[in-house]
């Protein structure tokens, strides 16, 4: 079968997966050949493609998320894979240091948590509510305050988390870790955080000020902003509904205008992008962080201030 | 291209990306074609709603099947569910011939009227489809929905070949016309 008006006549046929597999074949080979028939085709078959929907009704509601949750499970989004991968990465860069730690190391005084050892058995237990929000075992804290049983104890519960997240819906709402308030927010938030505060207890452990991934930073402005008029409600309720601005540099920063999309600010912010981050995890003051204001000195203080009252400390 | 098919070709972009954002919207939009296609095909709830979770799987993991300049990806994922449902019934069938036996073309479901904005578009395939002279929609219907080749709708209906191949050319090309006029299909 190979005449132009043969594979012509069976193109309808064709269009609905009619043909046989040596016929489809010939036609296919014709089709590279003839523009005619690959128009004739084109329109053949998307006609072919309203079929079936006479009658349209919605599917099952809760198809969606086993839909979703299907699809996830065979191909990892890459915002799972970048924010699991965030997490993942400040878990291991911790691990590695409390593996250099010596047993005086482990007793080096921490002015929020005792000592090293008391700093590792915080994050764990902010670790453990996020992992009990997703429904995730609990590792038990060792039975003895000993460095390396708290390291394992703590990793285990890290690795369990990160299990847990690869195929979870980063939709769903659970409550962040957090001094006072929990905030409801969404799991993508909770893993910016996890990673936000392991980078933190890093820093507070060795004492030093390490480096978060550009890209780290920016996640945990972005987290803290959209947090900041429900800290500042709080903090300084008659500055809540103020306009204002926050422009970063450096790796990881940017320009948020709060609430979004005002048009005139009562004050802007600028400072670097990982200071304000240090200032988020409290472990920066206002009055330390160099910044600029443009505006009203009193707003940027009281935003400042609530700033600090984000982190998990 | 036109600007629907452009849009096609963004959503095709961002899930070979790996965006599941993109992929809730491809959800959103045609979910409920999808169900409702392979429900028609396989008059079957559970049969529908797993031809519909592998639809979408299919989208998600190889975006790269489809391609923009081929057609609208609405019709892609249409065809590409039927194809799903009929293997769904031949299955069944060959556990089940009586069932197959007594299978008739499922009759079409009532009207669900919810607003959703496809009704439009399922009245015109639906004014098409009647619109079509009864002995190329038998044929049409009978190649669509029970998955026959032009052969077997020869042999079920008693008449030659080159008479079925033509009926389901006539069909397809005259429901193209009529979608075309209401605005729903490229000329």
């Amino acid at each position: 079968m190979d005449a132009h008006a043969d594979i012509s006549d069976v193109l309808g046929a064709w269009a609905l997966d009619g043909c046989g597999d040596t016929e489809a074949a010939a036609i296919r080979a014709h089709l590279g050949e003839c523009a005619d028939c690959a128009a004739q085709a084109r329109r053949l078959r998307s006609a072919a493609g309203w079929l079936g929907t006479e009658r349209v009704q919605p599917a099952p509601e809760e198809l969606r998320r086993s839909v979703l949750a299907a699809t996830r499970a065979r191909r990892p989004p890459t915002a799972q894979v970048t924010l699991a991968n965030a997490y993942a990465d400040q878990v291991a860069l911790l691990d590695a240091a409390l593996a250099r730690m010596s047993p005086a190391d482990w007793r080096r005084a921490d002015s929020r948590h005792g000592d090293v050892r008391g700093v590792l058995g915080h994050l764990a237990g902010n670790d453990a509510l996020l992992a009990a929000e997703l429904g995730l075992p609990a590792v038990p804290r060792p039975a003895t305050d000993d460095g390396p049983a708290l390291r394992v104890a703590w990793r285990t519960q890290a690795d369990v988390m990160l299990a847990g997240v690869a195929e979870a819906d980063l939709d769903r709402t659970v409550r962040l870790a957090g001094t006072g308030r929990r905030p409801v927010r969404t799991l993508r938030d909770a893993l910016v955080q996890r990673a936000f505060e392991t980078w933190t207890h890093r820093d507070d452990i060795g004492a030093i000020s390490t480096i978060a991934p550009p890209g780290q930073v920016h996640r945990i402005v972005e987290l803290a902003v959209a947090l900041l008029p429900a800290a500042l409600r709080v903090s300084d309720p008659a500055r809540a509904d103020r306009a204002w601005r926050l422009v970063l540099h450096g790796s990881g920063g940017g320009d948020w205008t709060v609430p979004a999309g005002t048009a005139r600010v009562e004050v802007t912010i600028g400072a670097d992008a990982a200071d304000f981050a240090r200032l988020a995890a409290n472990r920066r003051s206002p009055r330390t962080m160099p910044h600029t204001v443009t505006g009203d000195h009193a707003l940027a203080e009281a935003i400042l201030r609530a700033a600090t009252t984000l982190g998990c400390d | 291209m036109p600007a629907d098919r452009a849009d096609d070709g963004q959503l095709r972009e961002r899930l070979l990306a790996g965006d599941d954002d993109a992929l809730a919207e491809a959800y959103d939009r045609w979910s409920a074609l999808i169900f409702s296609l392979a429900l028609r095909i396989t008059a079957d709830h559970a049969a529908a709603e797993d031809v519909t979770q592998d639809v979408f799987v299919h989208l998600w993991q190889h975006p790269d099947r489809y391609d923009p300049h081929r057609g609208a990806l609405r019709g892609w994922l249409c065809l590409l569910a039927r194809s799903r449902a009929l293997d769904w019934l031949r299955r069944r069938r060959t556990q089940d011939r009586c069932h197959a036996a007594a299978a008739v073309i499922a009759p079409t479901p009532p009207e669900v009227d919810d607003g959703v904005v496809w009704q439009a578009e399922a009245k015109a395939v639906r004014e098409a489809v009647a619109a079509l002279p009864d002995r190329q929609r038998e044929a049409v219907l009978l190649a669509y929905y029970r998955g026959r080749t032009y052969r077997e709708v020869a042999r079920d209906l008693g008449i030659p070949e080159g008479t079925a191949k033509w009926r389901l050319r006539a069909a397809l090309s005259g429901l193209a016309d009529c979608l075309a006029a209401e605005g729903i299909l490229e000329r």
